[in-house]
């Protein structure tokens, strides 16, 4: 079983008690109305995609219920860190 | 007009037990004559003054029946003469959430592996008197360890009948 460090619990979790949420430190337009298709389009679906180290949003959805951010290899599937969110990018 | 298809377990399986089920080493039973609060507030202090009395921190704390469950977030389970004050037009939410769950006790030697059938969280090594949201196969429920011998379950009441017969398939003879 896949454990991770939720960092608002302070423990390590299993796996299904929570939910992915994409990749992290995506800043939400504060003015989407000035965005040209192609800005607009980068915002909605261009994603980096990495191979090795992800940022990336994870809920503690079947526990304390916050969303934080965390560090994981894609290859290898090992978190290297979990983070809170509103902190900086590690 | 939807039809809904019917469940393909007969009604005569699928009973919540309103009378407690002895087992090997443990019995269930349902916890009877509660109220249940979901409390948010972003500042702690700001609650606590609504209430007249402190509430835990430290996440999976718990305190004469308020449980931390995350940094905002709070749910009491409590006997049901207790009446909590809303704390109205202040940044709290105090909502009385009495009829959405069900409360399922496990006590005996025995609760504990019935309880790890189905949680995937190391369990043993929970504290007496601490909480936790978490999930029973993918059920969500909040485990209340009451005592090293007695857990509170609580669970959404669509899935409660669900809960409580899947805690009878993990009794050993269950009764
Ligand atoms: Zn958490």
């Amino acid at each position: 079983m896949l454990l991770i460090h939720c960092p608002y619990c302070d423990e390590a979790r299993p796996e299904v008690e929570f939910a992915y949420g994409g990749e992290a430190h995506i800043a939400r337009p504060v003015d989407p109305s000035t965005y040209s298709d192609e800005q607009w389009e980068e915002f909605l679906y261009i994603r980096s995609n990495p191979r090795g180290r992800h940022h990336e949003r994870w809920r503690h959805t079947h526990g304390c219920g916050r969303f934080f951010n965390a560090v994981r290899d894609t290859v290898s599937d090992v978190f290297e860190t979990t983070y809170k969110a509103g902190e900086a990018r590690k | 007009m939807v039809e809904i298809a019917e469940i393909a377990v007969s009604a005569a399986e699928l009973k919540l037990g309103t009378e407690p089920v002895q087992g090997a080493g443990v019995r269930l039973s349902l916890a009877e004559g509660k109220v249940r609060y979901s409390m948010r507030a972003r500042d702690p202090k700001v609650l606590e003054g609504v209430l007249g009395r402190e509430v835990p921190k430290r996440i999976g704390g718990t305190d004469a029946g308020i449980a931390c469950l995350g940094p905002d977030e709070w749910y009491v389970v409590l006997p049901d003469n207790f009446d909590l004050p809303r704390g109205e037009g202040l940044p709290v939410s105090v909502v009385d959430v009495s009829s959405r769950a069900l409360g399922l006790v496990l006590e005996g030697p025995g609760a504990l592996a019935v309880l790890c059938s189905g949680c995937p969280l190391d369990l043993a090594k929970m504290g007496v008197g601490r909480a936790t949201r978490t999930v029973f196969e993918t059920v969500e429920v909040v485990i209340w360890r009451e005592a090293e011998d007695r857990w509170h379950v609580e669970v959404w009441r669509s899935f409660a009948t669900w809960l409580w017969n899947a805690f009878l398939a993990a009794m050993p003879d269950a009764k």
